[in-house]
Protein backbone atom coordinates (compact mmCIF):
# COMPACT_ATOMS: atom_id res chain seq x y z
CA UNK A 1 0.00 0.00 0.00
CA UNK A 2 1.46 3.32 -1.08
CA UNK A 3 2.12 6.25 1.71
CA UNK A 4 0.05 9.70 0.69
CA UNK A 5 3.81 10.83 0.08
CA UNK A 6 4.79 8.46 -2.25
CA UNK A 7 0.99 8.79 -4.17
CA UNK A 8 1.78 13.16 -3.83
CA UNK A 9 5.35 12.29 -5.73
CA UNK A 10 4.23 10.03 -8.16
CA UNK A 11 1.24 11.98 -9.53
CA UNK A 12 3.64 15.02 -9.34
CA UNK A 13 6.00 13.05 -11.62
CA UNK A 14 3.17 11.89 -13.86
CA UNK A 15 2.01 15.77 -14.28
CA UNK A 16 5.98 16.65 -14.90
CA UNK A 17 5.60 14.00 -17.94
CA UNK A 18 3.29 16.17 -19.49
CA UNK A 19 0.31 13.74 -18.19
CA UNK A 20 -2.64 16.42 -18.69
CA UNK A 21 -4.98 13.72 -16.88
CA UNK A 22 -2.53 13.80 -13.74
CA UNK A 23 -2.62 17.25 -13.44
CA UNK A 24 -6.78 17.58 -14.15
CA UNK A 25 -6.86 15.13 -10.85
CA UNK A 26 -4.95 17.80 -9.09
CA UNK A 27 -7.06 20.39 -9.70
CA UNK A 28 -10.43 18.56 -9.06
CA UNK A 29 -8.76 17.43 -5.86
CA UNK A 30 -7.57 21.21 -5.01
CA UNK A 31 -9.40 23.74 -7.46
CA UNK A 32 -12.31 24.30 -5.13
CA UNK A 33 -10.47 24.96 -2.04
CA UNK A 34 -7.88 27.29 -3.91
CA UNK A 35 -10.71 29.05 -5.63
CA UNK A 36 -12.62 29.98 -2.79
CA UNK A 37 -9.58 30.95 -0.68
CA UNK A 38 -8.25 33.22 -3.38
CA UNK A 39 -12.69 34.59 -3.57
CA UNK A 40 -12.73 35.27 0.15
CA UNK A 41 -8.98 36.74 0.19
CA UNK A 42 -9.71 38.88 -3.18
CA UNK A 43 -13.45 39.97 -2.64
CA UNK A 44 -14.75 38.96 -6.27
CA UNK A 45 -14.91 36.51 -8.85
CA UNK A 46 -13.18 37.42 -11.12
CA UNK A 47 -10.17 38.12 -10.18
CA UNK A 48 -10.54 34.26 -8.15
CA UNK A 49 -11.03 33.05 -11.47
CA UNK A 50 -7.46 34.46 -13.00
CA UNK A 51 -6.11 33.98 -10.02
CA UNK A 52 -6.81 30.42 -9.74
CA UNK A 53 -5.62 29.80 -13.60
CA UNK A 54 -2.80 31.29 -12.36
CA UNK A 55 -1.98 29.75 -9.53
CA UNK A 56 -1.78 26.13 -11.15
CA UNK A 57 0.02 27.23 -14.09
CA UNK A 58 2.32 28.03 -12.06
CA UNK A 59 2.26 25.40 -9.85
CA UNK A 60 2.57 22.98 -12.90
CA UNK A 61 6.01 25.47 -14.08
CA UNK A 62 6.93 24.27 -10.45
CA UNK A 63 6.44 20.89 -10.11
CA UNK A 64 9.97 20.01 -10.66
CA UNK A 65 10.77 21.47 -7.06
CA UNK A 66 8.57 19.16 -5.30
CA UNK A 67 10.25 17.03 -3.04
CA UNK A 68 7.60 15.49 -1.35
CA UNK A 69 8.70 17.36 2.20
CA UNK A 70 4.84 18.46 2.33
CA UNK A 71 2.07 17.20 1.20
CA UNK A 72 1.08 18.10 -2.43
CA UNK A 73 -1.99 19.93 -0.74
CA UNK A 74 0.23 21.60 2.15
CA UNK A 75 3.26 22.43 -1.46
CA UNK A 76 -0.07 24.15 -3.60
CA UNK A 77 -1.06 26.04 -0.50
CA UNK A 78 1.46 28.05 -0.30
CA UNK A 79 1.98 28.49 -3.97
CA UNK A 80 -1.36 29.65 -3.73
CA UNK A 81 -1.29 31.77 -1.25
CA UNK A 82 1.89 33.42 -1.98
CA UNK A 83 0.51 34.50 -5.21
CA UNK A 84 -2.87 35.80 -3.49
CA UNK A 85 -0.77 37.76 -0.79
CA UNK A 86 1.41 39.59 -3.53
CA UNK A 87 -1.34 40.03 -5.19
CA UNK A 88 -3.47 41.65 -2.42
CA UNK A 89 -0.24 44.02 -1.54
CA UNK A 90 0.21 45.41 -5.24
CA UNK A 91 -3.21 46.15 -5.26
CA UNK A 92 -3.35 47.64 -1.68
CA UNK A 93 -0.34 49.33 -3.53
CA UNK A 94 -1.96 50.42 -6.27
CA UNK A 95 -4.92 51.90 -4.03
CA UNK A 96 -2.19 53.72 -1.68
CA UNK A 97 -4.03 51.20 1.08
CA UNK A 98 -1.92 50.15 3.94
CA UNK A 99 -2.50 46.37 4.95
CA UNK A 100 -1.36 44.96 8.35
CA UNK A 101 1.42 42.67 8.47
CA UNK A 102 1.65 39.01 9.22
CA UNK A 103 3.58 40.04 12.20
CA UNK A 104 0.97 43.14 13.57
CA UNK A 105 -0.27 42.05 16.66
CA UNK A 106 -2.77 45.09 16.54
CA UNK A 107 -4.58 46.05 19.50
CA UNK A 108 -7.74 44.23 21.86
CA UNK A 109 -11.05 45.45 19.76
CA UNK A 110 -14.43 45.83 22.06
CA UNK A 111 -17.18 44.34 20.77
CA UNK A 112 -18.89 47.38 22.93
CA UNK A 113 -20.98 45.53 25.36
CA UNK A 114 -22.72 43.89 22.50
CA UNK A 115 -22.93 40.10 21.79
CA UNK A 116 -24.07 38.06 18.73
CA UNK A 117 -27.88 37.03 19.09
CA UNK A 118 -28.30 33.71 20.16
CA UNK A 119 -28.64 31.97 17.18
CA UNK A 120 -26.30 30.71 14.18
CA UNK A 121 -24.76 33.35 12.73
CA UNK A 122 -25.39 33.92 8.69
CA UNK A 123 -23.23 33.34 6.10
CA UNK A 124 -23.46 36.12 4.06
CA UNK A 125 -22.63 38.85 7.48
CA UNK A 126 -19.92 36.82 8.31
CA UNK A 127 -18.42 36.81 4.72
CA UNK A 128 -18.99 40.61 4.77
CA UNK A 129 -17.22 41.12 7.81
CA UNK A 130 -14.75 38.58 6.63
CA UNK A 131 -13.92 41.53 3.91
CA UNK A 132 -13.01 43.77 6.44
CA UNK A 133 -10.25 41.88 8.24
CA UNK A 134 -7.29 43.40 7.66
CA UNK A 135 -5.24 40.45 5.09
CA UNK A 136 -2.53 39.04 7.37
CA UNK A 137 -5.30 37.66 10.11
CA UNK A 138 -7.77 36.93 7.13
CA UNK A 139 -5.47 34.63 5.77
CA UNK A 140 -4.64 32.48 8.59
CA UNK A 141 -8.13 32.90 9.47
CA UNK A 142 -9.32 31.32 6.29
CA UNK A 143 -6.95 28.81 6.73
CA UNK A 144 -7.58 27.54 10.34
CA UNK A 145 -11.03 28.10 10.83
CA UNK A 146 -12.47 27.60 7.50
CA UNK A 147 -9.88 25.17 5.72
CA UNK A 148 -8.92 22.94 8.81
CA UNK A 149 -5.11 23.44 8.51
CA UNK A 150 -3.36 22.85 11.97
CA UNK A 151 -1.31 26.11 13.16
CA UNK A 152 2.15 24.26 11.75
CA UNK A 153 0.58 23.84 8.54
CA UNK A 154 -0.08 27.78 8.44
CA UNK A 155 3.06 28.79 9.35
CA UNK A 156 4.74 26.76 6.83
CA UNK A 157 2.13 28.24 4.09
CA UNK A 158 2.38 31.63 5.39
CA UNK A 159 6.23 31.16 6.17
CA UNK A 160 5.25 32.62 10.03
CA UNK A 161 6.11 30.99 13.16
CA UNK A 162 3.46 28.61 14.53
CA UNK A 163 2.80 31.00 17.51
CA UNK A 164 1.87 34.09 14.78
CA UNK A 165 -0.37 31.70 13.60
CA UNK A 166 -2.16 31.35 16.74
CA UNK A 167 -1.93 34.67 17.54
CA UNK A 168 -3.29 36.01 13.76
CA UNK A 169 -6.17 33.67 14.35
CA UNK A 170 -7.36 34.55 17.69
CA UNK A 171 -6.92 38.17 16.58
CA UNK A 172 -9.13 37.48 13.67
CA UNK A 173 -11.74 36.01 15.46
CA UNK A 174 -12.24 39.09 17.90
CA UNK A 175 -12.44 41.38 15.15
CA UNK A 176 -14.98 39.15 13.72
CA UNK A 177 -16.87 39.67 16.73
CA UNK A 178 -16.78 43.34 16.86
CA UNK A 179 -17.43 43.42 13.71
CA UNK A 180 -21.07 41.07 14.03
CA UNK A 181 -22.11 43.07 17.25
CA UNK A 182 -21.54 45.95 15.29
CA UNK A 183 -24.51 44.93 13.00
CA UNK A 184 -26.61 43.80 16.03
CA UNK A 185 -26.05 46.70 17.65
CA UNK A 186 -27.38 48.61 14.08
CA UNK A 187 -30.19 46.36 14.06
CA UNK A 188 -30.98 47.20 17.49
CA UNK A 189 -30.63 50.98 16.83
CA UNK A 190 -32.67 51.02 14.28
CA UNK A 191 -35.29 48.90 16.06
CA UNK A 192 -35.28 51.59 18.80
CA UNK A 193 -35.59 54.08 16.47
CA UNK A 194 -39.11 53.18 15.11
CA UNK B 1 -15.87 43.66 28.80
CA UNK B 2 -14.54 40.53 28.67
CA UNK B 3 -11.09 39.77 31.43
CA UNK B 4 -8.24 40.43 29.45
CA UNK B 5 -6.00 38.07 31.43
CA UNK B 6 -8.49 35.33 30.30
CA UNK B 7 -8.81 35.71 26.51
CA UNK B 8 -5.97 33.78 25.33
CA UNK B 9 -7.41 30.53 27.39
CA UNK B 10 -10.72 31.23 26.19
CA UNK B 11 -9.58 30.99 22.56
CA UNK B 12 -7.38 27.68 23.37
CA UNK B 13 -11.05 26.55 25.01
CA UNK B 14 -12.65 27.18 21.38
CA UNK B 15 -9.83 25.46 19.44
CA UNK B 16 -10.11 22.48 22.15
CA UNK B 17 -6.50 22.91 22.81
CA UNK B 18 -6.30 24.05 26.45
CA UNK B 19 -5.20 21.22 28.71
CA UNK B 20 -7.40 19.63 31.85
CA UNK B 21 -6.35 21.60 34.86
CA UNK B 22 -6.20 25.23 32.84
CA UNK B 23 -9.64 24.51 31.64
CA UNK B 24 -11.00 23.28 34.87
CA UNK B 25 -9.82 26.88 36.41
CA UNK B 26 -11.06 28.55 33.21
CA UNK B 27 -14.52 26.75 34.05
CA UNK B 28 -14.80 27.85 37.11
CA UNK B 29 -14.06 31.87 36.32
CA UNK B 30 -16.70 31.38 33.04
CA UNK B 31 -19.44 30.21 35.71
CA UNK B 32 -18.80 33.45 37.93
CA UNK B 33 -18.31 35.84 34.41
CA UNK B 34 -21.35 36.39 32.30
CA UNK B 35 -18.90 38.84 30.00
CA UNK B 36 -16.70 35.93 29.66
CA UNK B 37 -19.31 33.86 29.12
CA UNK B 38 -20.52 35.57 26.56
CA UNK B 39 -17.50 35.52 24.63
CA UNK B 40 -16.80 31.75 24.79
CA UNK B 41 -20.31 31.32 23.02
CA UNK B 42 -19.59 34.27 20.30
CA UNK B 43 -16.38 32.64 19.67
CA UNK B 44 -18.21 29.59 19.18
CA UNK B 45 -20.37 30.57 17.06
CA UNK B 46 -17.89 32.11 15.07
CA UNK B 47 -15.80 29.19 14.81
CA UNK B 48 -18.85 26.91 13.64
CA UNK B 49 -20.09 29.52 11.09
CA UNK B 50 -16.44 29.47 9.49
CA UNK B 51 -16.20 26.00 9.34
CA UNK B 52 -19.77 25.72 7.78
CA UNK B 53 -19.10 28.20 4.93
CA UNK B 54 -19.11 26.39 1.42
CA UNK B 55 -17.00 25.66 -0.80
CA UNK B 56 -17.16 27.54 -3.92
CA UNK B 57 -16.86 25.90 -7.14
CA UNK B 58 -14.32 27.61 -10.03
CA UNK B 59 -15.95 28.90 -12.87
CA UNK B 60 -16.21 25.66 -15.30
CA UNK B 61 -14.44 27.25 -18.17
CA UNK B 62 -11.00 27.78 -15.82
CA UNK B 63 -9.98 24.21 -15.90
CA UNK B 64 -10.09 24.22 -19.75
CA UNK B 65 -8.72 27.77 -19.87
CA UNK B 66 -5.74 25.84 -18.11
CA UNK B 67 -5.23 23.12 -20.27
CA UNK B 68 -5.33 25.36 -23.12
CA UNK B 69 -2.62 27.65 -22.12
CA UNK B 70 -0.47 24.39 -20.94
CA UNK B 71 -0.77 23.11 -24.95
CA UNK B 72 0.14 26.49 -26.37
CA UNK B 73 3.35 26.79 -24.06
CA UNK B 74 4.11 22.66 -25.03
CA UNK B 75 4.16 21.36 -21.29
CA UNK B 76 1.43 18.85 -22.34
CA UNK B 77 2.84 15.31 -23.96
CA UNK B 78 -0.23 14.44 -26.14
CA UNK B 79 -0.20 10.55 -26.99
CA UNK B 80 -0.24 9.37 -30.33
CA UNK B 81 -3.54 7.73 -30.82
CA UNK B 82 -5.36 9.66 -28.03
CA UNK B 83 -9.13 7.95 -27.61
CA UNK B 84 -10.83 9.88 -30.23
CA UNK B 85 -13.79 10.33 -28.48
CA UNK B 86 -12.19 12.32 -25.37
CA UNK B 87 -9.92 13.67 -27.28
CA UNK B 88 -12.48 15.76 -29.79
CA UNK B 89 -15.01 16.17 -27.03
CA UNK B 90 -12.34 17.85 -25.19
CA UNK B 91 -11.22 19.92 -28.12
CA UNK B 92 -14.63 20.76 -28.38
CA UNK B 93 -14.84 22.20 -25.10
CA UNK B 94 -11.91 23.69 -25.43
CA UNK B 95 -13.27 25.76 -27.92
CA UNK B 96 -16.76 26.49 -25.86
CA UNK B 97 -14.97 28.23 -23.12
CA UNK B 98 -13.15 30.48 -25.76
CA UNK B 99 -16.97 31.19 -26.73
CA UNK B 100 -17.71 31.78 -23.55
CA UNK B 101 -15.16 34.45 -22.77
CA UNK B 102 -15.69 36.07 -26.09
CA UNK B 103 -19.23 36.12 -25.30
CA UNK B 104 -18.93 36.98 -21.73
CA UNK B 105 -15.98 40.07 -22.11
CA UNK B 106 -18.95 42.60 -22.25
CA UNK B 107 -20.13 41.63 -19.22
CA UNK B 108 -17.56 41.29 -17.00
CA UNK B 109 -16.33 44.61 -18.29
CA UNK B 110 -19.62 45.85 -17.22
CA UNK B 111 -19.77 43.82 -14.31
CA UNK B 112 -15.78 44.86 -12.97
CA UNK B 113 -17.20 48.74 -13.82
CA UNK B 114 -20.31 48.77 -12.80
CA UNK B 115 -19.93 47.83 -9.48
CA UNK B 116 -18.18 49.18 -6.79
CA UNK B 117 -14.65 48.22 -5.62
CA UNK B 118 -14.42 44.74 -3.91
CA UNK B 119 -11.72 45.56 -1.55
CA UNK B 120 -13.81 48.40 0.50
CA UNK B 121 -16.83 46.49 0.43
CA UNK B 122 -18.00 47.95 4.08
CA UNK B 123 -18.41 51.06 2.67
CA UNK B 124 -21.39 50.35 0.38
CA UNK B 125 -22.22 47.34 2.84
CA UNK B 126 -22.35 49.34 5.93
CA UNK B 127 -24.06 52.14 4.70
CA UNK B 128 -27.81 52.94 5.70
CA UNK B 129 -30.50 51.95 3.66
CA UNK B 130 -31.82 54.20 1.63
CA UNK B 131 -28.18 56.00 1.09
CA UNK B 132 -27.24 57.09 -2.98
CA UNK B 133 -24.07 54.47 -2.37
CA UNK B 134 -26.83 51.67 -1.95
CA UNK B 135 -29.13 53.42 -4.71
CA UNK B 136 -26.14 53.02 -7.18
CA UNK B 137 -24.68 49.82 -6.02
CA UNK B 138 -28.75 48.33 -6.75
CA UNK B 139 -28.75 50.12 -10.37
CA UNK B 140 -25.74 48.74 -11.48
CA UNK B 141 -26.74 45.13 -9.60
CA UNK B 142 -29.76 45.52 -11.79
CA UNK B 143 -27.92 46.74 -15.29
CA UNK B 144 -25.32 43.56 -14.52
CA UNK B 145 -27.89 41.05 -14.01
CA UNK B 146 -29.85 41.88 -17.21
CA UNK B 147 -27.29 41.89 -19.01
CA UNK B 148 -26.65 37.94 -17.87
CA UNK B 149 -30.29 36.78 -18.26
CA UNK B 150 -30.47 38.37 -21.99
CA UNK B 151 -27.20 35.74 -22.23
CA UNK B 152 -28.51 33.61 -20.80
CA UNK B 153 -32.33 33.75 -22.64
CA UNK B 154 -30.43 33.86 -25.65
CA UNK B 155 -28.69 30.43 -25.15
CA UNK B 156 -31.39 28.68 -23.49
CA UNK B 157 -33.12 29.62 -26.84
CA UNK B 158 -30.85 27.64 -29.41
CA UNK B 159 -29.85 25.04 -26.31
CA UNK B 160 -33.96 24.23 -26.23
CA UNK B 161 -34.52 24.15 -30.16
CA UNK B 162 -31.55 21.80 -30.34
CA UNK B 163 -31.81 19.71 -27.65
CA UNK B 164 -33.11 16.54 -29.70
CA UNK B 165 -29.39 16.56 -30.98
CA UNK B 166 -28.26 15.24 -27.37
CA UNK B 167 -28.57 11.97 -26.06
CA UNK B 168 -31.34 11.57 -22.77
CA UNK B 169 -28.73 11.01 -20.63
CA UNK B 170 -26.55 14.22 -21.53
CA UNK B 171 -30.29 15.45 -21.59
CA UNK B 172 -31.24 14.98 -18.26
CA UNK B 173 -27.58 15.27 -16.48
CA UNK B 174 -27.45 19.22 -18.24
CA UNK B 175 -31.37 19.78 -17.11
CA UNK B 176 -30.23 18.63 -13.12
CA UNK B 177 -27.72 20.89 -13.26
CA UNK B 178 -29.66 23.99 -14.97
CA UNK B 179 -32.09 23.11 -12.05
CA UNK B 180 -29.31 23.36 -9.39
CA UNK B 181 -27.90 26.81 -10.78
CA UNK B 182 -31.59 28.26 -10.76
CA UNK B 183 -32.26 27.24 -7.47
CA UNK B 184 -28.99 28.67 -6.40
CA UNK B 185 -29.67 32.53 -8.24
CA UNK B 186 -33.17 32.63 -6.85
CA UNK B 187 -31.60 32.36 -3.36
CA UNK B 188 -29.35 34.45 -3.98
CA UNK B 189 -31.44 36.85 -5.35
CA UNK B 190 -33.24 36.59 -2.33
CA UNK B 191 -30.47 37.93 -0.49
CA UNK B 192 -29.51 40.93 -2.69
CA UNK B 193 -32.98 41.87 -2.22
CA UNK B 194 -32.50 41.28 1.38
CA UNK B 195 -29.19 43.19 1.56
CA UNK B 196 -28.83 45.44 -1.64
CA UNK B 197 -25.35 47.03 -0.05
CA UNK B 198 -24.41 43.47 -0.16
CA UNK B 199 -21.04 42.43 -1.71
CA UNK B 200 -20.41 39.25 -1.20
CA UNK B 201 -24.52 38.60 -2.05
CA UNK B 202 -24.22 40.08 -5.30
CA UNK B 203 -21.01 38.71 -5.88
CA UNK B 204 -22.63 35.36 -5.20
CA UNK B 205 -25.53 36.01 -7.18
CA UNK B 206 -22.99 37.05 -10.18
CA UNK B 207 -21.05 33.84 -9.86
CA UNK B 208 -24.05 31.91 -10.05
CA UNK B 209 -25.33 33.70 -13.27
CA UNK B 210 -21.85 33.07 -14.82
CA UNK B 211 -22.06 29.14 -14.19
CA UNK B 212 -25.08 29.46 -16.03
CA UNK B 213 -24.06 30.90 -18.91
CA UNK B 214 -20.94 28.60 -18.65
CA UNK B 215 -23.04 25.77 -19.08
CA UNK B 216 -25.15 27.12 -21.74
CA UNK B 217 -22.09 27.53 -23.85
CA UNK B 218 -20.49 24.20 -23.47
CA UNK B 219 -24.29 22.85 -23.70
CA UNK B 220 -24.17 24.76 -27.00
CA UNK B 221 -20.75 23.61 -27.86
CA UNK B 222 -21.38 20.11 -27.20
CA UNK B 223 -24.63 20.12 -29.92
CA UNK B 224 -22.75 21.59 -32.18
CA UNK B 225 -20.19 19.01 -31.87
CA UNK B 226 -23.42 16.61 -32.28
CA UNK B 227 -24.65 17.70 -35.03
CA UNK B 228 -21.59 18.58 -37.30
CA UNK B 229 -19.71 15.49 -36.08
CA UNK B 230 -16.60 16.90 -37.63
CA UNK B 231 -13.36 15.99 -35.46
CA UNK B 232 -11.29 16.99 -38.24
CA UNK B 233 -12.07 20.40 -38.26
CA UNK B 234 -12.29 20.04 -34.56
CA UNK B 235 -9.06 19.03 -34.27
CA UNK B 236 -7.61 22.26 -36.81
CA UNK B 237 -9.69 24.46 -34.45
CA UNK B 238 -8.25 23.79 -31.70
CA UNK B 239 -4.53 23.45 -32.69
CA UNK B 240 -5.21 26.93 -34.10
CA UNK B 241 -6.49 28.08 -30.96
Amino acid sequence: MSTSKEADLALAARCRDGDLGAFEELYKAHAARLYSLAFRMLGNAADAEDLLQEIFLSAHRKLESFRGEAALGTWLYRLAMNQILDYVRSRAGRAGQLTDGLEDAGTLPDAGGHRLADRAIDRIDLERALAELPDGCRAAFLLHDVEGLEHKEIGQVLGIAEGTSKSQVHKARLKLRRLLTRNVAELSERSDGL
Amino acid sequence: MACERHLERIQELVDGTLGAIRRSELEQHLAQCEDCRALKADLERIRDAAASLPQMRPPDGAWLQIAARLRQEGRIQETAEPPSRDRWSYGWLAIAAALLLAASASLLVLFRSAGPAPAPASAAASAPAGDQSVEAAQNAVDAAQQQFEKAIADLEKVARANTNALDPTTSAVIDKNLGIIDRAIAENRAAVKAEPGSVAARETLFEALRQKVSLLQDTVALINEMRKGDNAAAARLVNKS
